[in-house]
């Protein structure tokens, strides 16, 4: 029988970036390594083949942003291959405009592909799931049809021949190095913004889009941001895919390709990118490899695709993933370490207070909240209980800004907060966590956390994409954060634990940590004592009464009437959504109504 | 010219009504759109070829074998794409189960049946007020089609078993009943109802392996703007849409009919997300 | 936490109907219930009472197989229900009616009564459908009314009359007062105990504490997934037991 093992802070966390990033590298410089050979072989064939590869990762580079971690399903993606391959072929042949420069049609190629790329992403925001799929579809239908009707542009069925770059990129072999090129960078860009706090706001999208917008994430920013980013990479892939062919009928741009991008990146793992481009090289290869199955090839893609769903949804990144797979202590303790907070509230703030006024919210006829006033002082703890459909989840949703009431305001300080606008709390000063958590179960606790600061973060996209120095500093100052906020809860030991690898009770914390790392002046916390055992409520009391004592303002929503009453300075009771009560905890206590109201007369 | 946009427009809406009734049945009862909507539409093209074109069979007996292969497969979609991925936490794995079984058939069918479009037999020698089979099969069987749903709905304790599963399925498993066969039969049902759209459009569809694509577009667009599980809806949408599409196709030629009814789908989506017929839904937090 | 030993109020000496022995039960990795152990005799009334997030739901669904078993045991009338879903249940003799009056709005009442004996032959379905129709005249009056015509104490009777349909042994009823104007809540309960008369037990999850102590024999109260206290309905001393035990008063500031 062992001892329970202490989750207690200092043990672990030592931050070791320079290891991680070679560590990180390593697969990606033997891939180039061994694709930049190849001409040494002499191999035309070899050449053709890898050069493929690589122009297609150069789609999939930008794609897995929009598929892997934005989630969005994109499968008509190979419209903007098509896009590109004719824009560069036509410019560069110059059978509409004068002939331009093979580079510079790549170029505004590129351009074109980021705008319509945006063009049939947006959708992205008002359709669901598969609407959005069938509208990629049917867009990438209609190019196709586009390419072979406008005859005068794109010579129809006829095809056009692919632009022919000169210089030194004239030769075969020049010319495969300008494409490894092109893909080499196109994965750093991919990486860096990974890497990013970009990268994890679209997995937080994803996968808890609520969290998202409450850490300050704002979704059509973030999907404008990929579709641009995507289309771009996609359209010069295009380009450089028609130089490869030599050239270009609308046959060559089927369904079938549009499928082996989508399944390059489930095969090679959502939320990866050194996954995507393993099964892109792959899934290149295959068919050369089969080639007597050539007939077969799409049957056995959709073959792969199902059993890799229905098998291994985690792809080959999840099987790479050695790291993440350690065991765990079955018997873990979380041992939070309040000396870790100070740390964390270093933004000098006015002491302001939160004011809830003459709140209305109906659904549907019914009113969830009905006429609520309430105020939660700085550095105070505030209960909010009531029997169940009393309407305290219903409260925090107004605060957050995810319902805009029907009536009343919520102040903060002397500002009004905008209604139905979630993403703008996190910067005003307002964190909170769910009564169920929303994690990003394929990413690490540390990053579940450093997305709490996403708002703190003062790198724009395209710093981010290039590494520079902004960006640079926002990361190290989001992970110094997230670890002392998770040092701060007691789960350091698990920062780099995969987040669905935890139990519930832990993934509470984790909200809690993730909220912390925002500098909020503000917390809401949604039921966090659900599931919770007695000495964890205790650890869970004790860390709320230290975190006010930072001068937060708590606002407690809990069925547990015991940790209510034991921390609390006030304690509003709520009741078919209005207020039945309110006051210290004896006061609630002696209150015969609220006897009453949970005791029934 | 007239006369020819509605024969065409109302047979073609027609089968469209059908996919988008197929994709409504499956939805009802999994939550989930199924990429195998299309592909029955497909099948029941090519299994009515076999059966009664190549092998020579008795209309009645092709029929018959056709909308039970076609349930078949409606069947297999349930056990194989659907069932497995409704367990797991990423509800949006169905699309790409479906779309990689709806590869598979359409392969294997391209492979062993045909590449080219294949002929599909007249089924019967009658000629309706001088309109043709190929024109008023497919209406024929909508109308019966959603007569015979309503019938199952209304007045058969199974039908309406498969309605209060599709409205509340905790309620419907909490009082007893046998959701997961529910489930499984309301699959056969969609798959021979999408076997009945591509058999009695097979005149005008051909049996071609690449109709699979075009029909699962073309079928879905009635139930986004129609309203997910509004049969009626989708009645009025899918003929609505063809009929829009031979107009479009004769008066402006075949890729701006493509990009009109593409752009209607798109702007009608953008501004009514949840279809013509029903109200916005609040997210709920 | 305090205990009493209860008898059955009827103790007739025969087998408890149900028997649920240290269950263990939640959602995923959430685990809710924490080794619950309840009993229910033949033609008892026994009320389920204690704060939100007990597990006073989770309890009635992890019995009826809406919810796998994590640990422990239930027994119901000597069967062991392990590894059964609602559908065997609900063949067994184990009625069901869950939260929140929740019937299928898009069918007729007399539609919803039928679902209710889904598996029965069809004769005897219609027969119970009058029977039904007998016992909540209100219900008849609306037979072809769509459930969406109903008020929610209409919905709430409905809902009961489904879950008899099948004429259960015991009947699991959730919370059927919530959001119901107390005349029609006494509606239903007092259909609840005339059960009795004819062998059928009832398990009754109440938020009305009062309703519940008037209504039943026995009173169980859980908190944190567990049973806190067990008792007879008669004991004087109940109401401020109650209290305690929902206010945890033991560790709450004065």
């Amino acid at each position: 029988m062992s001892e329970p093992v202490a989750l207690t802070a200092g043990i672990t966390g030592t931050d070791r970036p320079l290891p991680r990033g070679l560590r990180a590298l390593a697969p990606f410089a033997a891939l180039f390594a061994i694709a930049a050979v190849v001409p040494l072989t002499g191999n035309a064939y070899l050449g053709l083949i890898a050069g493929r590869a690589a122009v297609y990762w150069v789609l999939v580079s930008g794609l897995t942003l929009v598929v892997g971690f934005a989630g969005q399903l994109a499968i008509g993606w190979v419209a903007l291959l098509t896009l590109g391959a004719y824009v560069t072929s036509v410019l560069a042949a110059g059978t509409v405009l004068p002939p331009i420069s093979p580079y510079l049609a790549l170029v505004v190629a590129g351009a074109a592909g980021a705008l319509v790329g945006v063009v049939i992403g947006l959708p992205a925001l008002r359709l669901r799931t598969f609407y959005f799929a069938m509208a990629t579809l049917g867009f990438a239908t209609i190019l196709n049809q586009i390419a072979l009707a406008w005859q005068s542009v794109t010579g129809g069925g006829v095809g056009v021949a692919g632009p022919i770059f000169g210089g030194p990129f004239g030769s075969t072999w020049g010319f495969y190095y300008f494409c490894l090129a092109a893909a080499a960078l196109c994965t750093w860009l991919s990486a860096n913004l990974a890497a990013s706090r970009f990268g994890r706001a679209l997995l937080a999208l994803r996968d808890a889009e609520v969290a998202a917008e409450a850490s300050g994430i704002s979704k059509p920013l973030m999907l404008v941001s990929v579709f641009l980013f995507a289309g771009a990479t996609a359209a010069i892939s295009g380009g450089l895919f028609a130089s490869l062919q030599t050239y270009i009928t609308p046959d060559a741009f089927t369904f079938d390709l549009s499928i082996l991008f989508f399944m390059a990146i489930l095969i090679g793992g959502r939320g990866s990118i050194l996954g995507p481009l393993l099964s892109t090289v792959l899934l290149t290869i295959l068919p050369e490899i089969a080639a007597p199955l050539a007939a077969w090839s799409t049957f056995l893609y959709g073959a792969l695709l199902l059993a890799i769903v229905l098998l291994v949804p985690g792809g080959i990144a999840n099987m790479l993933d050695f790291g993440g797979r350690r065991p765990l202590e079955t018997r873990r303790v979380i041992a939070p370490a309040q000396s870790m907070l100070p740390a964390l509230f270093v933004t000098a703030r006015q002491p302001a207070t939160l004011r809830l006024a003459g709140i209305v919210q109906s659904f549907g006829g019914v009113r969830a909240v009905d006429d609520l006033s309430l105020t939660v002082m700085p550095g105070k703890i505030h209960g909010l209980i009531g029997p169940n459909g009393s309407g305290k989840t219903t409260v925090l949703n107004v605060i957050s800004g995810f319902y805009p009431p029907d009536a009343g305001t919520v102040r903060l300080g002397d500002a009004t907060l905008p209604s139905g606008a979630p993403a703008t709390r996190a910067g005003a000063g307002i964190a909170r966590t769910f009564q169920k958590p929303r994690i990003v179960g394929d990413a690490t606790v540390l990053a579940n956390t450093m997305v709490g600061g996403s708002a703190l973060g003062r790198a724009s996209f395209i710093e981010a994409m290039l590494n520079l120095g902004r960006h640079r500093g926002d990361e190290k100052l989001l992970r110094e954060r997230a670890w002392l906020a998770l040092r701060a809860v007691g789960l350091a030991d698990l920062a780099e634990i995969r987040a669905d690898r935890l139990q519930h009770t832990e993934l509470r914390f984790v909200e809690i940590a993730r909220a912390l790392v925002s500098d909020p002046a503000f917390l809401l916390l949604d039921e966090p004592a659900a599931g919770l055992s007695s000495d964890e409520i205790e650890c869970l009391g004790s860390l709320i009464t230290a975190i006010s004592r930072m001068g937060v303002g708590v606002l407690l929503v809990e069925h547990h009437v015991d940790l209510v009453f034991g921390i609390c300075e006030r304690v509003t009771v709520l009741n078919l959504g209005r207020e039945l009560a309110a006051g210290t905890p004896a006061e609630i206590l002696a209150n015969q109504e609220v006897n009453d109201a949970y005791l029934g007369s | 010219m007239l006369r020819s946009i509605i024969s065409y427009g109302l047979a073609m809406g027609a089968v469209y009504a059908l996919i988008a009734v197929t994709y409504n049945v499956m939805h009802s009862v999994s939550r989930v759109f199924s990429f195998t909507a299309g592909l029955l539409g497909m099948l029941g093209g090519v299994f009515g070829a076999l059966f009664i074109g190549r092998m020579g069979l008795p209309v009645l007996v092709g029929m018959v074998a056709t909308l039970g292969c076609c349930a078949i497969i409606g069947v297999i979609t349930e056990f194989v794409a659907v069932r497995p991925v409704l367990r797991s936490l990423d509800q949006h794995l169905y699309v790409l189960s479906t779309l990689a079984l709806m590869l598979l058939f359409q392969q294997f069918t391209a492979i062993e049946w045909s590449t080219e479009p294949q002929p599909f037999p007249a089924l019967v020698d009658l000629t309706v007020a001088g309109i043709d089979q190929r024109f008023w099969m497919p209406v024929l069987a909508l109308a019966a089609t959603v007569g015979g749903l309503e019938l199952l709905y209304r007045h058969s304790v199974v039908g309406r078993a498969f309605l209060a599963i599709a409205e509340d399925n905790f309620a419907a498993r909490a009082l007893g009943l046998p959701e997961r066969n529910l489930r499984i039969a309301s699959y056969a049902l969609a798959g021979a109802i999408g076997g009945l759209a591509g058999f009695t459009g097979g005149r005008i569809m051909l049996a071609f392996f690449a109709n699979v694509s075009p029909l699962n577009f073309y079928g879905f667009v009635p139930v986004a703007l129609g309203g997910i599980g509004n049969n009626r809806g989708a009645v009025v949408g899918g003929l609505a849409l063809g009929l829009f599409q031979q107009a479009a196709n004769f008066l402006v030629g075949g890729v701006f009919a493509s990009i009109a009814v593409y752009g209607v789908f798109i702007v009608i989506l953008l501004l009514a997300p949840e279809g013509l017929l029903r109200a916005p839904v609040t997210r709920r937090v | 936490m305090p205990t009493s030993e209860a008898e059955p109020s009827h103790a007739s000496g025969a087998e408890p109907l149900l028997v649920v022995r240290g269950l263990v039960a939640g959602y995923g990795r959430l685990r809710v219930l924490n080794g619950v152990d309840l009993t229910v005799g033949r033609a008892d009334l026994v009320a389920l009472l204690g704060p939100n997030g007990a597990g006073k739901s989770t309890l009635l669904c992890a019995i009826a197989g809406l919810l796998p078993h994590q640990g422990g045991q239930v027994v119901f009338d000597g069967r062991d229900l392990a590894g059964l879903n609602a559908r065997d249940t609900v063949r067994l003799g184990i009625g069901h009616v869950i939260q929140d009056h929740r019937v299928f709005t898009h069918l007729s009442v007399t539609d919803n009564l039928l679902l209710g004996g889904y598996d029965l032959p069809r004769a005897a379905r219609l027969d119970r459908v009058e029977e039904a129709f007998a016992l909540f005249p209100e219900l008849a009056a609306k037979r072809h009314e769509p459930g969406s015509a109903l008020s929610g104490g209409q919905q709430q009777m409905l809902a009961v009359a489904q879950g008899l349909v099948r004429q259960p042994r015991l009947l699991m009823l959730d919370e059927p007062s919530a959001g119901l104007s107390p005349v029609l809540v006494d509606r239903v309960l007092a259909v609840a105990r005339t059960l009795r008369t004819r062998g059928t037990s009832v398990l009754l999850v109440e938020q009305s504490v009062q309703k519940s102590l008037n209504f039943a024999d026995r009173a169980y109260v859980m908190a944190g997934g567990r049973i806190v206290l067990e008792a007879a309905t008669s004991e004087p001393d109940l109401r401020r037991r109650l209290k305690d035990a929902y206010f945890g008063l033991s560790t709450a500031a004065a």
